[in-house]
Formats: C-alpha cells, sequence, structure tokens
C-alpha cells in the first residue's frame, strides 16, 4: 500500500468573505509519504502559517480537503478530532513562550498522558519522561525544573519532548530553529533528524531559513501570496529551480564565502508582496517578475512538470531553469 | 591614527541575578572607508558595543565600568553630555535593528527624517525639504514626495529599514554603526537592504561597524571582522582569513555549525551545550566549556587578545594552527 500519509486537497483558508477576503492559503494541494520530510519555504505573509494552522486543526479550512492516516482533518471534531492530534503533534517557533512557565518539567511531558489515559499508564509516567528527555539530549533530573531554568535551545529540546509524547506519526515543525543561534541551531537540527530516523516520524518543516530546509528535507515547496508556486525534490529544486520567484529567493541568500562575493549572480527582486487581499490577476508573481508578459496577466499558470529536473512542478508559464543562480 | 578606537571597555548592568558584565575588555578600531563585522550570538555584547559607543547605555542599571573610546582623536567618555549628543547623529550615527520600534508612529516620516536637519542646526543647499526627497530617492523609496508625508505604518518593514538608513545617513556621518538591520527581513527584502548598505558604503567614505550574527551578511559586506564571544573579542581577522583559516575554536564552530544553501552536508557540527549565564561566567576562558581543545590552563587565566598573524588577533591558549 502506498497511500501517502497526509494529502492535502485544494486547501483554502479566507480570512474574511466576498471580494475583500484575504485569501492566506488559496487551493493548496500536496502529499506527504510516512517518514518523508517535506520543507515548507516562503516570506512572511505568504500564508506558511495559515496552512500550518488549518492542518493542525487550529482554524477551519474555508474549503477544500485534508486527510491524515484516513481521517478527514478539515471535518473531524469531537472523538475522532482528539484521535487526530495524537497522531499530528506540533513543535512551535518561540520556546519561551509555548512552555507553560508555571508547570515543572515532569508535568509538562506528562499533561498529554493524562489527556490520552490508554498512551502510558500513571504508573510509568516518571520512566517514560525521563526516556524521552534523554531521548532529545536533556538528563533525567531536568524532570524537576521548571522551563525558566533553561536555555532557549533546551527550551526547543522540551519542545520537541512534549511533541513526542503521544508517538505522533506527522510532526509539524513551525520554524523550530529560527529563534535560536547558529551554533545552538545545529544541535536542534541534528536531534530532529535523528529522532526522525529512529521514529520513521513524517515532518512538515516550516522554515524561512533556505540553508536549513535543504539540510533537513527530502521534498520542498515554496509558496507565495497563499499558492505553491513550485515543488519538487530537494535536489531538482536546489540545484535546478525553474520559478523565477524561487531563483530570486534562493540567489538572495548570504552565502557565507566572501570570495564569492560579486561573482554569484543576484537577483534583486523589485517591491514588496502586494497584499492577499487584492492578489494580482492571473500568475501573483507577475508584479514583482522579471520574464513576466501579457500571458502572466490574463492565465493563472498551473503547477505542473515544465523542465527537464525529476520531479519538479512549476507554476509559471516561463518556467526556465537556465537562469538559476 | 584610526578613526574609532575602543580600548578595554568594560560595561555592566545591575540586574535581580547580580551585577552582569556585558562587556569585558573589548578593544577594536575602525578606519576610514572600512566595514568592520562585530559578528556574535545573543547576549555576546555586540549591541552593547553600539549603545557604548552612542551613549545610550541606561544608566542605572548600566554603567561605563572602565576603558576607552577615541574618535577622530576625541575622548567621547570625556565629553559632557551636550558634546557628546551633538557628535552622535551627526558624526557617529546609529541604524536599528527594529525600524518600527525606533521610528515615532505619530510623526510623517518626511518630518522624521528632517528632524537630523533641525536638532542639528544644519541648513542643506535648496532647503530641508528637498534634502528628504533627495534622500528618499537615493534610498529607492518611489514617490518620495507622497511617501514622505505618510506614517510609519504605511511602510513595509524593508521600506521602514530604508527610511532609518536614510536619517541615518543624512547629515553624511564619519561613523556608521548598523545593529543586525537586516536580522527581521525576509531574505529577498534582506538582500535589497545589503545592497542599499554597500552602495552607501562605496560612496562615502564613513567607517562603518556592522553588528549581525549572520555569516552569510558578513562575507558578503564585511573587510574585517571581530568575532564576539561572553563580552569579549575572542578574534580578528580579515573577512577572506575568518573564512577559510579562523584560528579560535568559537569562529571554527561557529562555521562548521551553519548549514550550506550550495552543498549538502551530512550532518551539521555544532557547539556542544550554550552560551553560558553572564552573571557566573566560567573562570579563565568563557568559552573553554563549550570548547574541544580546552585544558587546565584555560580555567585559571583569561587568554588575552595576542596578534596571531599580520592585522589578526585571537584570545586562545591553544588556537587553531593555520590551515
Amino acid at each position: 500500500m502506498n497511500q501517502p500519509l497526509l494529502k492535502v486537497e485544494h486547501l483554502s483558508r479566507h480570512f474574511g468573505s466576498g471580494a475583500t477576503a484575504v485569501r492566506a492559503v488559496d487551493d493548496v494541494s500536496f502529499e506527504i509519504a510516512r517518514g518523508e520530510t517535506l520543507g515548507l519555504v516562503g516570506e512572511s505573509g505568504c500564508g506558511k502559517t495559515s496552512l500550518v494552522r488549518t492542518l493542525l486543526k487550529l482554524g477551519p479550512a474555508t474549503s477544500g480537503s485534508a486527510v491524515l492516516d484516513g481521517v478527514e482533518i478539515t471535518k473531524a471534531s469531537g472523538r475522532e478530532l482528539h484521535e487526530l492530534r495524537r497522531k499530528m503533534q506540533v513543535v512551535f517557533q518561540d520556546p519561551y513562550q509555548s512552555l507553560n512557565p508555571r508547570l515543572r518539567v515532569d508535568r509538562l511531558i506528562s499533561e498529554p498522558w493524562s489527556l490520552h489515559p490508554d498512551a502510558v499508564p500513571k504508573a510509568r509516567w516518571r520512566e517514560e519522561t525521563v526516556k524521552l528527555l534523554e531521548s532529545v539530549g536533556l538528563r533525567a533530573e531536568h524532570a524537576d525544573r521548571y522551563p525558566s531554568e533553561f536555555s532557549g535551545g533546551q527550551r526547543q529540546r522540551l519542545g520537541i519532548a512534549r511533541a513526542l509524547t503521544l508517538d505522533p506519526t506527522l510532526l509539524v515543525c513551525d520554524e523550530p530553529v529560527s529563534a535560536l543561534d547558529v551554533s545552538v541551531q545545529a544541535q536542534v537540527v541534528n536531534l530532529l533528524a535523528r529522532l526522525r530516523r529512529e521514529r520513521n516520524l513524517a515532518m512538515l518543516f516550516v522554515a524561512h531559513d533556505l540553508a536549513v530546509v535543504r539540510h533537513v528535507s527530502d521534498r520542498v515547496m515554496v509558496m507565495y501570496l497563499g499558492k505553491i508556486i513550485e515543488t519538487g525534490p530537494k535536489q531538482s529544486i536546489f540545484s535546478a529551480p525553474a520559478h523565477p520567484y524561487t531563483q530570486a529567493l534562493m540567489s538572495a541568500v548570504p552565502t557565507p564565502d566572501p570570495r564569492l562575493r560579486g561573482h554569484r549572480k543576484r537577483i534583486v527582486l523589485e517591491g514588496d508582496l502586494p497584499s492577499p487581499a487584492n492578489p494580482p490577476s492571473g500568475c501573483r508573481f507577475r508584479t514583482r517578475c522579471w520574464k513576466a508578459t501579457s500571458i502572466c496577466a490574463e492565465q493563472e499558470p498551473g503547477l505542473t512538470a515544465r523542465t527537464a529536473a525529476p520531479g519538479l512542478l512549476t507554476a509559471c508559464h516561463h518556467a526556465n531553469a537556465e537562469a538559476a543562480y | 591614527m584610526a578613526l574609532l578606537e575602543v580600548k578595554d571597555l568594560q560595561v555592566s548592568f545591575d540586574t535581580a541575578s547580580g551585577r552582569i558584565f556585558a562587556l569585558n575588555g573589548v578593544s577594536f578600531s575602525l578606519e576610514r572607508g572600512e566595514v568592520l563585522a562585530l559578528l556574535g550570538e545573543s547576549g555576546s555584547g555586540k549591541s552593547v558595543t553600539a549603545s557604548a559607543i552612542m551613549d545610550l547605555v541606561p544608566n542605572p542599571p548600566g554603567a561605563i565600568d572602565r576603558g576607552s573610546i577615541r574618535f577622530d582623536g576625541t575622548e567621547l567618555l570625556k565629553l559632557s553630555r551636550t558634546a557628546r549628543r551633538d557628535l552622535c547623529g551627526s558624526r557617529i550615527a546609529l541604524i536599528f535593528q527594529d525600524a518600527l520600534a525606533a521610528l515615532n508612529p505619530v510623526y510623517p516620516v518626511g518630518w522624521q527624517i528632517a528632524e537630523m536637519y533641525r536638532i542639528h542646526g544644519r541648513n542643506p543647499e535648496g532647503g530641508v525639504e528637498k534634502a528628504v526627497i533627495d534622500l528618499l530617492t537615493a534610498i529607492g523609496i518611489p514617490d518620495p514626495e507622497r511617501r514622505a508625508r505618510q506614517y510609519p505604518h504605511e511602510f513595509s518593514g524593508g521600506m521602514r529599514q530604508r527610511i532609518m538608513i536614510a536619517m541615518a545617513v543624512a547629515l553624511e556621518p564619519d561613523v556608521i554603526i548598523a545593529d543586525e538591520p537586516t536580522t527581521a527581513l525576509d531574505v529577498t527584502i534582506q538582500a535589497q537592504v545589503v545592497d542599499l548598505l554597500a552602495t552607501i558604503r562605496k560612496r562615502s567614505d564613513a567607517g562603518m561597524i556592522f553588528i549581525t550574527h549572520d555569516l552569510g551578511v558578513v562575507a558578503e559586506l564585511a573587510d574585517r571582522v571581530a568575532v564576539m564571544y561572553a563580552g569579549r573579542i575572542v578574534e580578528t581577522a580579515n573577512v577572506f582569513e575568518l573564512f577559510e583559516d579562523a584560528r579560535h575554536p568559537y569562529s571554527v564552530g561557529l562555521l562548521a555549525s551553519q548549514p550550506r544553501l550550495d552543498t549538502d552536508e551530512d550532518e551539521l557540527v555544532p557547539i556542544p551545550g550554550s552560551a553560558p549565564n553572564p552573571v557566573a561566567l566560567p573562570s579563565g576562558c568563557a568559552f573553554r566549556t563549550r570548547c574541544p581543545r580546552a585544558e587546565a590552563l584555560c580555567a585559571e587565566v583569561i587568554p588575552p587578545l595576542e596578534t596571531v598573524g599580520p592585522g589578526r588577533q585571537a584570545a586562545c591558549h591553544f588556537p587553531v594552527s593555520p590551515a
């Protein structure tokens, strides 16, 4: 059986209604296989967080469907939703705000077990807590401390341990390392990679740091103004991106190598993101695109295979890997 | 004579958990036309260094305990408050990280840029209004006449950062300090702002101190780099030497822990542990608890910043040997 773990079809999330609705997520379709890591990149306001919140059922979908392991997320409620939450857990961006400062670590970690009493019997909570802490690189004695006694990196480890308590099949990581310093960020990235291998976890890894996404992902999806504009295996998307926006995004990332200064082709985009309440007609990127022609204003480009890069789907009338950086 | 020379600067803050030494003897110099990057992670003292130069260390709880900051031959720490204020903004300017917090929400941006001229009693040729419009044009704000009358909230994050930059360069300062000016921005917008700073630097012979934690931005913009850790400078080198042949184990670790966009690496090499608590720094070298090269000496003696090659220094008892 080769059923995807998560299958998202034509999912939309609009805020407000009618002509002034902000179309934060607009007709998005993708899949995540078991044990696979899908990276999601895009700039502020592109809809990453709205998509994640809709998938986690932290907000309603406007239309479309998202099926996790045979269960329709958008329609789940009550018992079904309770079970769904067990399979799908989240690691938040800010390890300072996402942990209750008044709960000791042992309470923090075991709280999900009190909501799902069949998961781990109460007699084994302590033992399992210690196991989890050790699996994320913390120590048994940390169970008796409060979040304020930990550094940022350690708190993110706690956040990860807590997300793993119910042994989920899908871990949604929303900018899990962007609040951390570079030296500590690498520790958490390595930890996620190890846990993923050990537990065959599928991950949706949302980040704006393209280098981190390249490091952790199997496949990558690029969002712009509520749409997926390019997606494919990481090799294809990083070595032969065909969408002008993906190309610009990658060329804008400063390379930590001073010898390349001035030798790299840099595409500097003009202007800012248009308002998602009033997106451009046709291709949403056309107002900032140097390749735009009249067809771009008239027809919205579909997400299809347009170049020779294996598995790469691009939503652009002028898709061309030649112009890659 | 260096344009700006900071020597043995120590800054501390009173906090509920004790006195924190944010800077423990920081020394560096900046030449005209040079971009010096202060590179370090949170809490390393980068921004406090900028505050000390700009006379923005809040007192109390903060205090400059000792040291010297000489600008163009004048000792800043001995100047009167008014004399210092005159210098700041006109000859030494600061670009803040958070433009939304740094701009006044109730005045139009043109008015705020013009304030630079008013406060420092300048009368630019052609009038203040023309000078403001020219500045907005120079930093790439379309439709500057109309935009000058708008308020900060009507601009995007990248535009607001450009306006901060316009204010900083308005009086053609000799020293520009940029405190993480691109950190809050998206990469495509960051690229625009980095380009703008590079242009400004080409056009004037001002010295620039660029404060950042981003190795990529350092590689794009800096001539020389001072790496900071726990309130000290642990290594200085020109940008090529630092990236190819770092000597301090912390610099080496920092470079190794960064994932790359242009290659696939099997596993990242993090620095173990986390930055020390500033209330209780380790004895001797503050990095020793995370350092793979640490020996007994490191716990006893604070390594001084010593010359390890032409124009480069490192503060380590056991520096990494040249590549």
